[in-house]
């Protein structure tokens, strides 16, 4: 193990943080708590600062800490939102080595080796907090030669590089600061041992004796003198989450706030398999188990715009009524490794290259596919064959035809021809044997009395009569 | 109309009067017709403005009288969106006056045209934009053509908003409102530093082709 470093993060008060974050910002003075139900009673957990200040305490009855302070936020803890968070917490560390694993209440990653490509320690590690402030949340780093140990020292922000050190460091601590269970810890207490030092000073065999091998095995892993076991991580190969809000919410807002916060997840899943993304898909679950609600959007040029992917998912967001709270969101993201070069060859000059994707996106979240597109010719002689819509900025060109008018009628409209004085004609069209429509017209350009000009054929077959396909003008 | 003249006789004999009606042809966009260029204040089709058109029946010459423009703006590689044109526009027929179909973009979508409007002159991507608010006999409100101005006013493309032939417009304060008459006659109804009388016939030989070509007549 000599030579390797390792960096703990974790978050202080991790589960309220877990929660909190999923919720647009109270206000800090907003006494806020966090409770779980343990048999039946609910009690709170983690508490913050101006919880605190009106007397709430962690382990209080969730009813009493309500009877002090009447105006005090609740939220429910959510295990799988902490598991969440220690993911993402995982997978920024990701990209600083490829050891990371997730311990109970923190992420550990080798930080020895990464040191020699990043650089100064302090400086690596002020990027991963300057990321971690990014993501909303609030965490403490602390580093150690043993992983164990790394996270201990997370929680007090301490940076120790050798083991000497190290040992130095924890003999003087209480042994309430080790992450040991309940039980443990009493019945060291009763034992009269109040800090590491205390209990290192028993011989070893006694220890063993007294303790069990649990407790022994523990504080030779902190102390570097075994290896701990530890589990690595790995980003998963496809993004796929189920959010559960902390508050049903029909506010399209507070649904953002949620979806903001999923797409920095996936910005970083994004980096870490060096992937592009070109659609994402969002389910909405509402609370009331009806019909689930789905988006997607789909980007024109694949890549990872945070504002504008937000800006998207607010149109199509706005186009839905909601008419039940939602409980939870599932987003699931597609993504390519294919690089794409910028559309050079079409829209150059004065366009940004990638500020007219952004505007057809945008244009396409809130029209639709088929609201907006290109026009293109057809080779067909069919006039209302002889043209088709096209994906935006697609076409083809198109063999001469004779002079058509600018306008088409949608479909060709019976007209009389007593209004109408011919002036130009007549095209004779004729085909359509090949696929049943078969047809035989003459069209005309003709002048109706207002002095219009139109475009009107007599049919001859399937139908007979005079009807106007187009306007000139 | 006519009491205005001595005055303006009168001013134009001053020749140590500035007067702020200058011809700016940086701001302008030729129209393709040099009957009309030579009454626009701004010798053509003003960037970054919104221009009426209030045609007396559809299809009474519109889109003849834009095409020009359009077409060279498509020559000059810069978008130009139709926003909900009420009919299919021919590509064989754009394609002849010379618009490259790969730069036409169009919003088919009633329901969002001035939103679409909007985002496009936002963008500042686009060459031009020709708006068909329509709106099925319903007038179309004086804010959102207030709205379309300003956001016209942010970019550099000249807004063409199509009346619907029939519907009243709002009282507008549009750089320039033309009608257009059946056959092509165009009368400027309001031309904001510019006059506004008499109507201009559009000729087919007071067509001039414009510089980069291509438009095949």
């Amino acid at each position: 193990m000599s030579g390797s470093l390792w960096t703990g993060i974790v978050c202080p008060q991790g589960a309220l943080q877990a929660v909190l974050r999923l919720l647009p910002a109270l206000a800090p003075a907003t006494a806020t708590a966090l409770y779980d139900t343990v048999s039946g009673r609910a009690r709170i957990v983690e508490i913050n600062r101006a919880a605190r200040s009106q007397g709430v305490y962690p382990g209080q009855a969730l009813a009493d800490a309500l009877a002090i302070a009447p105006d005090l936020e609740s939220l429910a803890r959510d295990r799988k939102a902490e598991a969440r968070l220690l993911e993402e917490l995982a997978l920024v560390a990701y990209r600083y080595s490829h050891q990371v694993a997730i311990t109970g209440d923190g992420v550990v990653l080798e930080t020895g080796g990464s040191r020699r490509l990043h650089g100064d320690l302090d400086a690596m590690l002020g990027a991963l907090n300057d990321e971690i402030s990014a993501m909303g949340l609030h965490a403490s780093l602390g580093t150690a030669p043993v992983p164990t140990a790394a996270c201990l020292l997370a929680r007090t922000g301490r940076h120790v590089t050798d083991t000497e050190t190290l040992r130095g460091t924890l003999s003087g601590w209480p042994l309430h600061r080790l992450t040991l269970a309940p039980a443990e810890l009493q019945k060291l207490d009763g034992l009269g041992l109040k800090s590491v030092r205390d209990v290192l000073a028993l011989p070893r065999f006694e220890r063993e004796r007294r303790l069990g091998r649990t407790l022994n095995r523990y504080l030779d892993q902190i102390h570097g003198r075994e290896q701990t076991p530890l589990v690595y991580w790995q980003p998963p190969e496809t993004f796929c989450q189920l959010l559960e809000l902390p508050v049903p919410t029909i506010r399209s807002e507070a649904l953002l706030f949620a979806l903001n916060r999923v797409l920095e997840h996936l910005h970083q899943w994004l980096r870490v398999r060096d992937r592009a993304l070109s659609g994402i898909e969002i389910e909405l679950l509402p609370e009331d188990r009806g019909p689930k609600i789905e988006l997607s959007a789909g980007l024109g040029q694949p890549g990872f715009q945070r504002d504008r992917l937000l800006e998207i998912l607010r149109l199509k967001l706005d186009s839905i009524r909601l008419v039940s709270a939602i409980e939870s969101l599932r987003v699931r993201a597609d993504s390519t490794t294919e690089q794409r070069p910028p559309q050079a060859d079409l829209w150059t000059g004065t366009n940004v290259n990638d500020a007219w994707p952004a505007l057809i996106d945008r244009l396409v979240a809130r029209i639709g596919q088929e609201g907006l597109c290109s026009i293109a010719p057809c080779p067909d002689h069919r006039p209302e064959k002889a043209w088709k819509w096209t994906p935006p900025g697609t076409t083809t060109t198109d063999a001469d035809t004779p002079p058509r008018p600018n306008w088409l009628l949608p479909e060709p409209r019976p007209c009389r021809t007593d209004e109408l004085r011919l002036i130009d004609g007549p095209e004779r069209i004729e085909a359509g044997w090949w696929d049943g429509q078969d047809c035989r017209r003459d069209y005309w350009t003709a002048h109706d009395r207002h002095g219009n000009r139109l475009w009107v054929f007599r049919e001859y077959k399937p139908r007979d009569g005079w009807f106007v396909h187009g306007l000139f003008g | 109309m006519n009491a205005t003249n001595p005055l303006e006789q009168l001013l134009a004999e001053r020749n140590d009067l500035w007067r702020g009606r200058r011809r700016h042809p940086d701001n302008a966009l030729a129209t393709g017709r040099a009957a009309l260029d030579r009454r626009l204040p701004d010798g053509g089709w003003p960037r970054g403005k919104l221009v009426e058109l209030l045609p007396e029946r559809f299809g009474a010459g519109e889109l003849d009288l834009l095409l020009p423009c359009l077409a060279e703006l498509t020559r000059r590689e810069q978008p130009v969106l139709f926003i909900a044109p009420p009919m299919v526009p021919c590509p064989q027929s754009l394609a002849r006056a010379g618009l490259d179909l790969t730069r036409l973009l169009i919003v088919r979508e009633q329901r969002h045209a001035f939103w679409a409007a909007e985002q496009c002159l936002k963008s500042g991507l686009c060459g031009a934009l020709a708006v068909w608010p329509g709106g099925n006999g319903n007038n179309v409100s004086d804010r959102a053509v207030r709205r379309l101005q300003l956001a016209a006013e942010s970019g550099d493309a000249p807004v063409f908003l199509c009346y619907e032939p029939g519907s009243k417009p709002p009282a507008s304060l549009a750089n320039l409102r033309l009608a257009i008459r059946c056959g092509g006659h165009i009368e400027i109804l309001r031309s904001r530093g510019g006059e506004t009388s008499g109507t201009i016939r559009l000729h087919a030989d007071n067509v001039v082709p414009l510089l980069s070509g291509g438009a095949r007549q």
